[in-house]
């Protein structure tokens, strides 16, 4: 079968199906035996149609799982339902034979209480079913045994006249015993097959039951009809006419393969979903949705998608919330990952159930998922990203716009002020004569506190010794303006022009910051040179307790180092010192 | 050397600063201060030609020239040091930078100054400048030391020295002298090598008795404390 493809082997599977009622129809056009009177062309219609739903069955479920032998149990219940046709070759052997028809209705029980998979799954399981097979073929062996009909050695049978080939010593007293023990054993082995399938939907997960419902529902219903026409029929209730008795018994003949019917395709319906899911992700799923999807897809309202939380601890749902996540497969909940490259995307926790109705299915779903998710958190990455670049253009635009007002703010208050008193002091010095000597003095002085201050601006703007010099002697000459004691640790190296700005704005910032408010009683700046980076960390033993998010200075440093592609972090635990460490590319 | 208007050496005096305004006044309060101005330059290059037509006593030059404005007279110190190393060279600079002082004096301070351009407006703490450098003296900026003796520290062997010693370590820091500390504070000079000696030992330092090894080895311990 390997070389063909799945539509050829669900044709050879429908004709191996369809094979047995052919040749039971063959069977029946062409016997010499006399027909029943039972067997008309209706019921020969019922016949074909139970033998359509039959395979009707069987192709769904090869279709579903092919790799599973429940299909194979129904095509062999195919051919075991023309049992009783082997009646109508007038044959010793074919006649021995038809009397074990009833495998077949033993193999619908072994077919139901094994529905999905075709596989007993428990000890419970396995000892009803063998156990129907076993008292069946007991019943049927130990009457053949002892069974002789009216004909056997019957000199006027003429035309139909078949041995029993199993006869070893006739016993019409078993024979009684055996028929009343095959009667009341119906009823008895109808009630276990129902203490099975009620038992195996109380073990069910919610969609294994909502898979089986239709097994639910027809396996005591066809029970409890069919015991009800007997009983009917027994007692010779009087509105039970022959015909409606006949159409009665076709009726209660479909309830199990229609039910099985149902409930295939209910397995089989889950499948399809994944075309559906493929859809539905190729228009783009929210995130917050995919959850909702998924479950549909999967049929599994239980369905929780988890992701790995981004601190890397634990897991959070769709929105961020921690949730818990079992480790491993419980009884109640597998998990089944979805990773991308190795890198794990998300986890969804479902019920056992589906791998066992849809093997595959969660693996299929999950594929698509991983698409679906790779492409969201490409997308979210992106979008989160060109959110971060504006905000961050935004800032420093405002920090450029704060630090050019701070700029004329100095100028004015500070160096202007200064410069037209002195105008003025030198137009009184010009117009006075006495005490001209006291007013230049002063002048003097005013003067040189003016160019101090604008000197100092300069600097605050940008410190000469950084461009010219180096981070180093520009560390130095900072630890030197510093309100409490600073020791350097930097190699004497250049490196390029805005790593070493944005490390030494970042050592500034950390030391007014450490004047302002750590309370310490020194500090001291490392710069390091590890793995292509510029590692620049500034410590105090003061309170610690700082908040990065707090405060224009740290924020504009965090754009700083994140314009160059680096990382700012800041250990602050109170009581033990801050540790502020930016890490810079220097590629 | 020949003797000034006011009984003292007559100092010859190049002058380069890029900016015309400051340069003619600094020119004009130079010789106001009895110092004779050879030659006036705009950048680097028009100073060493100055200096190798007229061979000046003293150059007086800006920190920031063409081209990059930054600190081309350093440099150029180092240049004028090595073509013409009796001639004495007083920087004057916008940067209260220890670190651009130390440098300039490190190789051989005699001779060599530092000072802000602040203090030309003080005419007569910049004629003071030109004559101790001429006179092969050295010369830092008050502020500069002032900025060096402020640094913060946690324990250090200044917290011993008594104020008087402070002032006379920020005086030996300034390139002073032993009689100019003693002119300054109006001490008798027993009582300022005194003072020097009492430092030296609290510091720890070896005691030197020349003034321009002692400015560097003030300095170099006043960095690295």
């Amino acid at each position: 079968m390997h070389a063909m493809n799945q539509r050829q082997r669900l044709i050879l599977l429908a004709v191996a199906g369809a094979l047995p009622v052919l040749l039971g129809r063959i069977v029946l056009a062409t016997t010499p035996v006399q027909l029943h009177e039972a067997i008309t062309p209706t019921s020969q219609l019922v016949n074909l149609a139970l033998g359509a739903i039959w395979i009707a069955v069987m192709l769904f479920s090869y279709g579903r799982a092919p790799g599973e032998p429940f299909w194979k149990l129904v095509l062999v219940r195919l051919w075991a339902d023309q049992i009783w046709l082997l009646f109508y070759i007038p044959t010793s052997l074919t006649w021995t034979a038809s009397n074990f028809d009833e495998l077949a209705d033993v193999l619908t029980a072994h077919i139901i209480v094994s529905f999905p998979s075709g596989r007993l799954r428990d000890r419970f399981d396995r000892a009803v079913v063998w156990f129907i097979y076993g008292y069946v073929l007991l019943v049927n062996v130990v009457g053949m045994l002892v069974f002789r009909p009216d004909w056997m050695g019957n000199p006027e049978c003429t035309d139909y006249c078949p041995d029993n080939l199993l006869l070893v010593a006739p016993n019409d007293t078993l024979v009684a015993v055996i028929d009343q023990a095959s009667s009341l054993g119906v009823p008895f082995l109808g009630l276990l097959l129902l203490a099975a399938v009620v038992r195996r939907w109380r073990l069910s997960t919610p969609i294994a039951r909502r898979v089986m419902l239709p097994i639910l529902v027809a396996t005591p219903l066809f029970i409890v009809l069919r015991s009800a026409w007997y009983l009917a029929r027994a007692f010779e209730v009087s509105f039970v006419t022959n015909t409606l008795a006949d159409w009665s018994f076709a009726a209660i003949e479909f309830i199990i393969p229609v039910g099985l019917l149902l409930a295939v395709l209910r397995a089989r319906l889950a499948r399809g979903a994944v075309a559906d899911l493929a859809i539905e992700l190729a228009h783009g799923v929210p995130i917050g949705e995919l959850r909702n999807v998924l479950a549909r897809a999967i049929g599994d309202p239980t369905l929780r998608l988890a992701f790995p939380a981004p601190d890397g601890d634990g897991y959070v749902d769709e929105l961020g919330r921690p949730i818990q996540v079992p480790l491993s497969d419980t009884d109640s909940a597998r998990i089944t990952r979805i990773e991308n490259e190795g890198e794990l995307l998300a986890v969804m926790v479902h019920d056992p159930a589906i791998d066992r109705d849809n093997p595959g299915l969660v693996d299929a779903v999950g594929s698509m998922a991983r698409l679906a998710l790779a492409n969201e958190r490409l997308s979210a990455q992106v979008r989160a990203q060109l959110e971060e670049v504006r905000a961050s253009r935004a800032r420093i635009v405002e920090a450029a716009d704060v630090e050019r007002q701070r700029i004329e703010r100095d100028l004015h208050d500070g160096a202007q002020q200064r410069l037209v008193a002195l105008a003025m002091r030198l137009e009184l010095a010009r117009t006075s004569v006495t005490g001209a000597q006291a007013l230049i003095d002063e002048t003097t002085a005013e003067l040189t506190a003016a160019i101090g201050e604008v000197r100092g601006l300069a600097r605050g703007v940008h410190p000469t010794i950084l461009t010219e010099m180096g981070l180093a002697p520009a560390l130095e000459a900072l630890a030197e303006r510093s309100a409490v004691p600073v020791t350097i640790d930097a190699p004497d190296k250049r490196f390029p022009p805005p790593v070493e700005a944005t490390a030494y704005f970042l050592a500034a910032e950390a030391l007014t910051n450490v004047a302002r408010y750590a309370e310490a009683r020194r500090a001291r700046i490392v710069i390091e040179e590890r793995d292509g980076a510029l590692v620049v960390r500034v410590e105090d033993d003061g309170r610690g307790g700082a908040d990065p998010t707090r405060g224009t200075g740290l924020r504009g440093l965090v754009d700083r180092v994140q314009a160059l592609g680096g990382v700012l972090t800041v250990d602050s635990p109170d009581g033990a010192g801050t540790v502020l460490t930016a890490t810079l590319p220097l590629t | 050397l020949s003797e000034g208007h006011s009984g003292e050496q007559h100092i010859s005096v190049a002058l380069a600063d890029d900016a015309v305004l400051l340069r003619e006044a600094l020119a004009a309060s130079l010789a106001a201060a009895g110092f004779e101005v050879v030659g006036q330059a705009g950048d680097v290059a028009g100073l060493l030609a100055i200096v190798d037509r007229s061979s000046p006593n003293v150059a007086v030059l800006d920190v920031r020239m063409p081209p990059t404005f930054t600190t081309e007279g350093l440099e150029a110190a180092q240049t004028l040091r090595k073509k013409h190393p009796r001639m004495g060279i007083l920087v004057l600079s916008q940067y209260v930078e220890t670190r651009y002082a130390l440098d300039l004096l490190r190789d051989d301070p005699s001779g060599i100054g530092y000072l802000l351009k602040d203090r030309v407006t003080r005419v007569s703490e910049l004629a003071d400048a030109v004559r101790r450098v001429a006179a092969g003296g050295s010369v830092i900026d008050p502020e500069v030391v002032a900025r060096l003796l402020g640094r913060p520290r946690e324990h250090s062997p200044l917290d011993e020295l008594t104020p008087r010693e402070k002032e006379i370590l920020g005086l030996m820091a300034e390139g002073r002298s032993n009689q100019s500390i003693a002119d300054a504070l109006t001490l008798e000079l027993k009582t300022v090598e005194g003072h020097v000696r009492q430092i030296f030992s609290k510091l720890g330092l070896e005691p030197t008795a020349h003034d321009h090894r002692r400015v560097l080895a003030v300095i170099a311990y006043l960095r690295s404390t």
